[in-house]
């Protein structure tokens, strides 16, 4: 029962005043809703990833996905608090480190997502979508490469 | 002079004017050709260090094994440190008989066990480009093992124990996706270097390819990559393994880490789809093994 307070306190300290815009949430909290919003992200993903290959018939809800991924990554940046890093958790120290590079990692995946969104929504042909899909792939896959730990 | 002849005259010495650019055309194709090789064959991860600005191919990369670190050689064009003095036929030896231009034996690090099935076109076209590249002097650093590893005697007992050189026949009965799936896999891409479990003295234990290795480079755990259902990646479609091989994402949505990163990042986001394409036909068509207990 003790470990999580200690680790929070731990966190607290560590990172001064980082949580304070979060008076309530503890490192265990921001952790579980990043966990829960890259679970989510996932999903799109996944999902996106069938219909724009072929596998699933698209009936308009590709949409909803490539929406879902857009917004999601739009949230990326406010996932990573100071010392949300516990025990169970894969983000890399890099991510406080170098924040200007995981910013740019960040930004990258933002207009991706973004630009996906927009080529679902004006009706682009599949394969300028098949493109837009592969580089919200490849930009995912940058951040998990280089900021999240080896599996 | 008629004026027939002054026509075939100048029409032979356009044709002479031609040769060097036809030559030079066929050498750049040879190079491009190559590049894909170099990309295909998974030269660029182990040979390039990891270090930032690290020059390119001139080796210095560790490679942790259960028998000591290697250091990746140099492979740029330098005559002194690279390999800008080897002959093609000491080239093709290296490849696929797994000696040197001096005559040692190399260690399995450099993994001659699966390009040894590598075809001697392939490899001189790897050569072309190889021989392309910025020479960059730098020499070799001195691979860390252990006294009784530390020889050159040592790798040539385990090549004569353990090796047997091949060449890569199509299977008659397969088609030609199948055939290109298992010439990338088991010899250019050499995917059971890593995902093969090794029995004694590190050889690759044949009965199980691509079941997965609990103690993999750097003791990193290689997952079984045959069509098991729950070990493996038998719920993957061909379709499932071609993404994964050129973006990194799993079919759940999720993104592969680890040492496969660079693997998709240096190799096998270069291929063509029908390669990739090709890697997945062949793993689809494995036996379904479960992992080791």
């Amino acid at each position: 029962m003790l470990r999580r307070p200690l680790c929070f306190i731990a966190a607290a300290l560590a990172c001064g005043t980082t949580f304070s815009a979060l008076a309530e949430t503890t490192a265990e909290d921001a952790y579980s809703y990043r966990e829960s919003v890259m679970t989510s992200l996932r999903g799109h993903i996944g999902a996106a990833s069938a219909i724009v290959r072929g596998l699933v018939s698209d009936d308009g809800f590709l949409l909803d996905h490539a929406q879902g991924l857009a917004t999601g990554v739009a949230e990326i940046h406010r996932l990573f608090p100071a010392g949300s890093a516990v025990e169970d958790s894969e983000a890399l120290p890099v991510i406080w480190e170098k924040p200007e590079e995981f910013d740019a990692a960040i930004l990258r995946a933002e207009e991706a997502t973004e630009a996906f969104r927009k080529a679902v929504a004006d009706g682009a042909g599949s394969e300028a979508i098949g493109a837009a899909f592969r580089d919200v792939g490849m930009s995912c896959r940058n951040c998990h490469d280089n900021f999240r730990m080896e599996k | 002079m008629t004026r027939a002849a002054v026509l075939s005259r100048a029409a032979f010495g356009l044709a002479l004017a031609c040769v060097p650019a036809l030559a030079g055309a066929q050498d750049d194709a040879r190079i491009a050709r190559g590049e894909y090789i170099a990309h295909a064959g998974g030269c660029i991860t182990c040979h390039t260090a990891k270090d930032e600005g690290a020059a390119f191919l001139a080796g210095g990369r560790a490679l942790e094994s259960p028998f000591g670190t290697f250091y990746s050689p140099n492979i740029t064009p330098d005559p002194e440190t690279g390999i800008g003095g080897w002959s093609d036929d000491e080239f093709v030896r290296a490849f696929q008989d797994g000696i040197s231009p001096d005559g040692d034996a190399y260690f399995p690090a450099f993994p001659y066990t699966s390009y040894t099935g590598v075809s001697r076109e392939d490899l001189l076209d790897l050569k072309a480009y190889l021989t392309s590249i910025e020479p960059v002097r730098q020499a070799n650093r001195e691979h860390d093992l252990p006294p009784f590893m530390g020889s050159r005697t040592a790798a040539g007992v385990w090549r004569s124990r353990y090796f047997k050189p091949l060449r890569f026949h199509p299977d008659p009965d397969r088609d030609e996706a199948w055939n290109r799936g298992a010439y990338l896999v088991r010899h250019l891409g050499h995917c059971g270097e890593c995902h093969t479990p090794r029995a004694r003295l590190g050889a690759l234990d044949a009965e199980r390819e691509l079941a997965g290795n609990p103690d993999g480079p750097g003791g990193e755990k290689m997952p079984n990559i045959t069509p098991h259902r729950a070990d493996g990646i038998g719920r993957w479609s061909v379709s499932d393994i071609e993404y994964f091989l050129d973006i990194g994402m799993e079919p759940d949505g999720d993104f592969a880490g680890g040492s496969m990163a660079p693997v998709i990042e240096d190799n096998t986001s270069h291929l063509t789809k029908e390669d990739r394409r090709a890697i997945a036909v062949y793993l689809k068509s494995l036996p379904a093994l479960p992992d080791d207990e």
